[in-house]
């Protein structure tokens, strides 16, 4: 009951927050302007316009999870309201708890309103409806999860600045992890390659949830693989919070 | 006040658009000059788009087209491979800039072995497409003339899952145009049995007649040669050289009529004559 109070104020106070209408409008703007760059296209033009309304919503998403998630803890601890809520009966890990559901339900809410605009827009403007797009729209949203997880986790002990480049860069690093697997097998030296492989499974590896190629070339994509990433965002946002919770829990409240 | 402000935005206005009347004077927007494009490769950019490669991919393909559309641009063309190569390696299954690619290759740079390369790799990363060997295969008979490469793209065509019938016969067509009779005549021997279309049925009646003529015209040539030989002179009917034991059956055409025969000349002629070997 606890978490799920402090999951409505964080719900609320996100929706309130002009970032997220700003970022929300260009969700919207950029996969509706797919229409006109679909028509500098020669052929394919269903396809270039689901690739752009597909990337934009990604991106935009990511943005609202970063630029919210960041403030979550250090908004509480700037504005001085933390000590209200923490004087209560309410222990850290209710709180990084009730502050990650607050977020999660916003971006549920955030990319069910852009993944329903974009179905609505393909409808009408190609008469298709791609059902295939929700596998695209699940497991985004469990990225977002990491996302927010991970701006949890340093908004925890640092500045919204410095939040904001460490989940930007490992939102980076997490896209291409999986040329790390290449990477080994040039380096020589054993040691080398045994850090390499701890940063392969350390970092999250972000790829696993990106199947726009996949959706939009109606290639296969089997339920193990599906099933395998959302597993693996499960277990990482887990231990996400888990750190986060134990980061929280040392840090001095004065 | 209201007026005057409404007045000086509108003389500045004006002075910007006599400035910018002023400037394109100066500039020659579509001079003939040369451009320089550098692009990482496919692999490298699959890594710096971060996830996005399908967009890049789209992005670079449209830019593409609007680049292979500036015709002042005259060195164009030396990019072209690498260009349509970084695109279709960052996003293997987009099947228009392989055909796009290999259309502004062959029919505007006429860089015919080029498109070929590209659609042979659509083909290759789209193995349930027909359309890429089919056009390479036209490229291959319509603009090289290289008849042997034409039949094997048009072969490799057919055998693709849901290939139309029109490439199983341009395959058949090649085998005949290389003068390969006897395979020609099995080919469509085979289309004509499958055929579930006039079209298909009359292409093949067609070059089977065709086929059929033109192997017995040899068998008559060598024939009417080896009589010549022994007579010295043209046999008077075609029916002579059955009689001198040349032969032991005359060939009729694929309808089952006789051939028609000239002793004067000693040539032989069908009812129908296509001429799909003599206007190539």
């Amino acid at each position: 009951m606890k978490i799920l109070a402090i999951a409505r104020n964080t719900f609320r106070e996100a929706v309130r927050n002009k970032v997220f209408y700003l970022l929300l409008f260009f969700g919207v703007f950029f996969a509706f302007s797919s229409r006109f760059v679909s028509m500098l296209s020669v052929g394919d033009q269903q396809k270039v316009l689901m690739d752009v309304g597909l990337a934009s919503i990604h991106f935009f998403s990511v943005l609202v999870a970063i630029f919210t998630g960041i403030n979550l803890v250090y908004k509480e601890i700037e504005k001085k309201t933390i000590y209200n809520i923490l004087s209560k009966p309410i222990t850290r890990l209710e709180f990084v708890l009730g502050k990650f559901t607050g977020l999660a339900l916003t971006l549920l809410v955030a990319l069910a309103s852009m993944a329903l605009l974009f179905f609505l827009f393909l409808f009408v403007t190609t008469g298709s409806f791609a059902p295939r797009c929700l596998i695209f729209f699940g497991l985004l949203y469990i990225e977002l999860l990491i996302i927010t997880s991970l701006s949890l986790v340093f908004s925890s002990f640092s500045t919204p600045i410095l939040s904001s480049i460490f989940t930007v860069t490992l939102y980076l690093v997490g896209q291409v992890l999986w040329t790390f697997q290449e990477f080994k097998t040039r380096l020589h030296e054993p040691f080398s390659r045994y850090v390499a492989t701890a940063l392969y499974y350390l970092l999250p590896n972000l790829d696993k949830f990106n199947v726009k190629n996949e959706v939009v070339m109606e290639m296969e994509l089997s339920g193990g693989r599906l099933l395998a990433a959302a597993a693996y965002g499960v277990v990482y946002v887990a231990a996400l919070l888990t750190l986060a919770v134990v980061i929280f829990r040392r840090r001095e409240l004065n | 006040m209201q007026a005057k402000t409404i007045a000086l935005f509108m003389a500045l206005i004006l002075t910007a658009g006599a400035l910018q009347f002023h400037y394109d004077t100066q500039v020659e927007y579509f001079a003939e000059r040369q451009a320089f494009v550098t692009l990482p490769d496919g692999k490298t950019l699959k890594v710096l788009s971060f996830g996005y490669r399908n967009l890049v991919a789209d992005f670079l393909f449209i830019w593409a087209i609007q680049f292979y559309s500036a015709t002042h641009i005259t060195n164009r063309f030396d990019y072209i491979e690498n260009i349509f190569d970084v695109i279709t390696d960052l996003n293997p299954r987009f099947k228009a800039p392989y055909l796009v690619g290999s259309w502004i290759m062959g029919l505007e740079g006429g860089r015919y072995r080029m498109a070929i390369r590209l659609l042979e790799k659509g083909a290759r990363n789209n193995p349930e497409e027909w359309i890429f060997e089919y056009d390479a295969g036209f490229y291959a008979y319509r603009d090289l003339k290289d008849l042997e490469l034409a039949e094997k793209l048009f072969k490799q065509a057919a055998e693709r899952p849901n290939a139309p019938p029109l490439i199983r016969r341009k395959w058949a067509h090649m085998v005949y145009m290389q003068d390969n009779l006897d395979y020609a005549f099995r080919l469509w021997k085979e289309i004509e049995r499958s055929a579930d279309d006039q079209l298909s049925r009359d292409s093949a009646f067609h070059h089977l007649y065709q086929i059929d003529f033109e192997r017995d015209k040899q068998l008559l040539k060598r024939a009417i040669g080896e009589f010549r030989r022994r007579f010295g002179r043209n046999p008077a009917e075609l029916a002579e050289l059955r009689v001198r034991g040349i032969l032991k059956e005359i060939p009729r055409d694929y309808q089952g009529r006789d051939y028609r025969y000239d002793p004067e000349s000693g040539t032989i002629k069908a009812r129908r004559n296509y001429k799909w070997k003599s206007s190539y």
